[in-house]
């Protein structure tokens, strides 16, 4: 008991780090509250168009501008002037389309008048050429089959009003679940660094030679001694864990109470496993508390970049997200990022999260073996 | 005497360099023994390998009749370690670090309370029990020190150089602590490079050096080793170079130096040396600023046993 008593008695010591990294997970988890994923939302977009007709605004050219007008932002100019490519060039349109003299006519007349057009090239530019071939593409099938003007303009207008209804059929709530994933995945940064941070520091103590040697000439077996302090380390992860449900719980409400949650907070607590494992083998390897700080940043901060828990994973070239896949933090993040989008959380379909899952457990087994192997390199030397 | 502490020729190894060299002694309940020796002699080697802190080579090392091992909790238990640096949390106040180090030995709370107050008042930092390690003096941190190795009531306590950069008003507050330790029952193994402490403290005293050990016994036993009665030291500005000479032709005189105005002569034997030098002295016109007389210490024994000094 009083092992255990002290290792508390020494972190209540570093509880201002404690409280600066719950301060921190607190502000950014509430900032993504107030962020929206896009990814799957819809909306129209149109381009800005000037068009510049020398024709007379009525049937053939009547219905080119009227559907241009109902599709892009149109401005109609009488005639060609050399503002226009300031215009073009300032982005006020994204493209300019000339329709010439005596077009209407020429069209029936079946003569395939040409159409200037000046464009900026971006992706609005390219909304408008697409409309615009649109149109010209069905009324080019409907002139050369000897239809009257007024048929014609009928069977284009028929035409041009089939459209494909694209309907989101996910349930998720996108918005909130990527708040959710945003906290988790921001989370990473914060578990780690509090876990290294305070274990390596507490370790450090218990580990310093000359205490270690007081320990070693006591009545108390040095193996029970290390047993009760693995125990109490274990303690403090549960103690972050449940600081970190409560938060979550602070921040979601209870929308986390659901399977959905439920294995969000499971893929937290083999993060944090992995994090204490990795955190006992640090504080084996260093030697001086002064050091901590420093691993702490590399180690936390560097996987939390390079893995995707400040920018998201889809943004980060391919090159980083190699090196990623040798840290666990980026598993962590990608059993988010699962979570995020799975339709279904039936047993079956959670395959990819139970792999990374499975790889933070390797991660955990990996870090200890190489604490043990570490302590026998030390107890050799020691001789 | 009931021995503690039987220790037969005990050999550490680092590679080429022999640590400790065939030591054999035994340590007599209720006794001080001291292990005297310069730095790098063997004193913290000998008392880790007691502790089952180093493994050695040949040897052997029982306690209690039991032979110390590192699982050897029993003995463990009734051992308390006071090191040479001083071995506290720099996270915990003084009355959490002593409940800890006490905790490793004593169970029951109640009782671990009264120890811990007990060891508070022994060394007395009563004033200090909410301070921690670094808020206190260099005095202070070596008082903790000790507390810390002797909560728990031990019947044996090693003490490694625990005077090492400590104040006189301190060092002279450990060692009188260490004089009561004894008194309350406890057996006590003692490191140390200063002379002076083992003279004050110790009942025994072994001297070592690279490992081995060149003498053992009471300090008066050790002083009789040596070929020195008395040493007679005189201040004085001039001294003749033909007395000098002559005094070096007296019988009892074993060596005579002038060196930096002060003349020392190293007499081998007689009961009046003293008195009779200031007769000569006297007789010679000699105008001499001081002079005393040393009985022969146990640098003078070392000295002659090695050829150089403890401190060197």
């Amino acid at each position: 008991m009083t092992v255990f008593k002290t290792f508390w008695q020494i972190i209540k010591r570093y509880k201002m780090m404690i409280l600066l990294y719950t301060f921190l997970l607190l502000l950014f988890g509430g900032l993504n509250m107030k962020t929206n994923d896009t990814s799957l939302n819809f909306v129209d977009s149109k381009p800005d168009i000037m068009m510049i007709h020398e024709d007379e605004a009525i049937g053939i050219t009547k219905s080119l501008i009227d559907y241009m007008s109902l599709h892009a932002n149109v401005s109609i100019v009488s005639e060609m002037s050399e503002e226009i490519d300031d215009a073009l060039f300032y982005r006020q349109f994204n493209y300019v389309i000339f329709i010439p003299k005596n077009y209407r006519s020429d069209v029936l007349n079946g003569l395939k008048p040409s159409i200037t057009v000046k464009s900026t090239g971006d992706y609005q530019a390219s909304l408008a050429s697409m409309l615009l071939d649109r149109f010209l593409k069905t009324q080019e099938a409907f002139v050369d089959s000897k239809l009257s003007e007024q048929e014609i303009l009928k069977a284009i207008d028929d035409a041009l009003q089939d459209r494909t209804e694209v309907v989101v059929t996910s349930k998720l709530d996108m918005n909130e679940l990527s708040q959710v994933t945003q906290y988790f995945n921001f989370a990473s940064y914060t578990l780690m660094a509090t876990i290294i941070f305070i274990i390596c520091l507490v370790l450090s103590s218990f580990h310093e030679e000359k205490v270690k040697n007081r320990i070693l000439v006591s009545k108390m077996s040095y193996r029970v001694h290390n047993r009760l302090i693995l125990m109490a380390s274990f303690g403090y992860m549960l103690f972050v864990f449940l600081l970190f449900l409560l938060f979550g719980f602070l921040l979601f409400g209870f929308s986390l109470l659901t399977w959905r949650g439920f294995f969000y907070f499971c893929n937290a607590f083999f993060f944090l496993f992995v994090s204490l494992t990795l955190a006992i083998l640090i504080s084996n390897l260093v030697q001086k508390k002064e050091a901590v700080s420093g691993i702490v940043n590399v180690i936390a901060l560097g996987s939390a970049f390079l893995c995707g828990a400040f920018v998201p994973v889809e943004w980060l070239p391919s090159s980083v997200l190699k090196i990623a896949h040798v840290l666990p933090t980026y598993w962590y993040i990608q059993g988010n990022e699962f979570l995020k989008t799975a339709e279904k959380l039936q047993i079956s379909e959670l395959g990819p999260l139970a792999q990374n899952m499975f790889f933070l457990v390797l991660f955990g087994i990996g870090f200890l073996g190489l604490n043990l192997l570490l302590l026998r390199m030390k107890q050799k030397r020691n001789g | 005497m009931e021995k503690i502490v039987e220790v037969k020729n005990l050999t550490k190894e680092y590679k080429t360099l022999k640590a400790i060299n065939d030591l054999s002694f035994e340590v007599k309940k209720g006794e001080i023994l001291g292990l005297l020796g310069p730095n790098g002699s063997g004193k913290s080697t000998t008392i880790n390998c007691l502790l089952s802190l180093l493994n050695f080579q040949h040897g052997s090392i029982k306690i209690w009749d039991k032979e110390m091992r590192p699982d050897a909790y029993d003995i463990k238990a009734k051992i308390g370690v006071i090191f040479q640096e001083v071995a506290v949390f720099e996270e915990l106040n003084v009355y959490d670090n002593i409940n800890y180090f006490c905790g490793l030995y004593i169970t029951d709370k109640n009782l671990r309370q009264i120890y811990v107050e007990e060891a508070i008042d022994f060394v007395g930092l009563q004033d200090f029990k909410k301070f921690y390690p670094k808020q206190l003096s260099g005095g202070l941190l070596r008082r903790l020190n000790i507390a810390c190795g002797i909560a728990h009531k031990p019947e044996l306590i090693f003490f490694d150089e625990p005077t090492v950069a400590v104040d006189p008003q301190s060092r002279n507050s450990i060692l009188d602590g260490i004089k009561r330790l004894r008194e309350q029952g406890a057996t006590i193994v003692y490191t140390t490079h200063y002379m002076e402490e083992v003279e004050i403290l110790c009942d025994r005293i072994i001297i070592l050096d690279k490992g081995r050990i060149l003498a053992q016994g009471t300090c008066d036993q050790l002083k009789e080793l040596t070929k020195i009665e008395e040493k007679i030291t005189v201040e004085v500005s001039d001294f003749p170079q033909k007395l000098i000479d002559e005094i070096q032709t007296f019988s009892n005189v074993l060596q005579v130096r002038y060196e930096n105005n002060h003349c020392v002569i190293i007499y081998k034997k007689g009961k009046n040396n003293l008195e009779e030098f200031i007769d000569y002295l006297k007789h010679h016109h000699i105008i001499y600023h001081k002079i005393f007389s040393e009985r022969p210490t146990l640098n003078d024994v070392f000295l002659e046993l090695t050829g150089k000094e403890l401190r060197d």
